[in-house]
């Protein structure tokens, strides 16, 4: 399924496992990696559990006009955030396929998903 | 090795089973806070096969009257050892 | 944002514009390029064809991801935009001394860079 080895690693993971919209994880996780980046680190990004919700097709601005995520996801190849993982576990229980999704993602199966974690010298999990 | 801290009891939240998806083989997994709830006998089952490497905090079981019903596959540490242990992986990461 | 509050206002063509603390204006839509011209002349600085090719950048960038750059994504942006000889921090430090991100973003009319410090 993937090119996940020992190998592939960096300097800052940040997990995301909460659902964009219903609170601020989203948002603080994006940001952290924007900053992490801005100084030069290399991070990477994991979704999983209500997480992968965050890069799906087709959302909009909130009720109150909250901002959408979708341009700041499409940002992060700016900031040279180019490792965006996904549990696939998690997209299949949510009926998602990566076809769903905004970017293109590296899938991780849960047997990878600890050499994902090891691979990373700081882990943020949001 | 990781050690994974966890606040969430297995009864009302999921997200002990993304942790243990997550954790490799030589990873620890201590229970805090409401994570302490699942140290209990009835409950110690979400937590299969992390014999050794399961811990629940001495303090936050206590405070929830659970220090005699802390299942003994489970590993109570109090809080000066959680200091040690955390000192002693490369890292942690919290689930909550 | 609609919750800063301008703190101070600079007339341009006989409109009052609304500044932040930080000389950032406040109303995204207020900005021209003669506003441009007037916060820079404020700072003594002034723009050449090379100081506005980049701030075409900078809208460019905040038009299509709704924020506004820090240095490293605006190096690269730059770069994709007007040529590898370009995208260097060098000639950034170079047309906006002390922060280009900064002193940009705030000349472009867009607020400031979340994630720059």
């Amino acid at each position: 399924m993937s090119e996940i080895t020992e190998a592939s690693h960096g300097d800052l993971l940040v997990m995301l496992r909460h659902a964009p919209h219903g609170g601020l994880w989203l948002r603080e996780a994006l940001d952290l990696a924007l900053v992490g980046a801005a100084f030069g680190q290399s991070v990477s990004l994991l979704l999983m559990g209500d997480g992968v919700w965050a890069l799906l097709q087709g959302q909009g601005s909130g009720p109150l006009g909250q901002k959408g995520s979708q341009s700041t996801f499409e940002m992060l190849e700016m900031y040279d955030i180019e490792r965006l993982y996904v549990d696939v576990d998690s997209l299949a229980a949510r009926g998602l396929t990566r076809d769903d999704l905004l970017l293109p993602v590296i899938e991780v199966s849960t047997p990878e998903l600890s050499t994902v974690l090891a691979g990373h010298r700081q882990i943020f999990n949001f | 090795m990781l050690l994974h801290l966890l606040n969430r009891a297995p009864s009302s939240s999921s997200v002990h089973q993304d942790v243990l998806r997550t954790m490799g083989e030589e990873d620890g997994l201590m229970l805090i806070e409401d994570g302490v709830f699942g140290a209990v006998s009835a409950q110690v089952q979400h937590f299969p096969g992390l014999e050794g490497r399961l811990f629940a905090l001495r303090e936050d079981l206590e405070s929830r009257g659970l220090a005699g019903r802390c299942d003994s596959r489970v590993i109570i540490v109090d809080m000066d050892g959680f200091v040690a242990l955390t000192e002693e992986v490369q890292r942690t990461v919290s689930w909550f | 944002m609609a919750t800063t509050q301008a703190t101070r206002y600079i007339t341009v063509e006989g409109r009052d514009i609304g500044l932040d603390p930080e000389g950032f204006v406040v109303d995204l839509a207020a900005w021209t390029p003669a506003v441009a011209e007037a916060l820079a002349a404020e700072e003594g600085r002034e723009l050449t064809l090379e100081h506005w090719e980049v701030l075409e950048v900078l809208r460019a960038f905040y038009a299509r991801y709704e924020n506004a750059p820090a240095m490293r994504p605006l190096v690269k942006a730059v770069g994709q935009a007007l040529g590898p000889d370009k995208g260097r921090s060098l000639h950034l430090m170079r047309l906006f001394p002390e922060s280009p991100a900064k002193v940009g973003a705030r000349l472009a009319g867009l607020p400031k860079p979340t994630n720059c410090l």
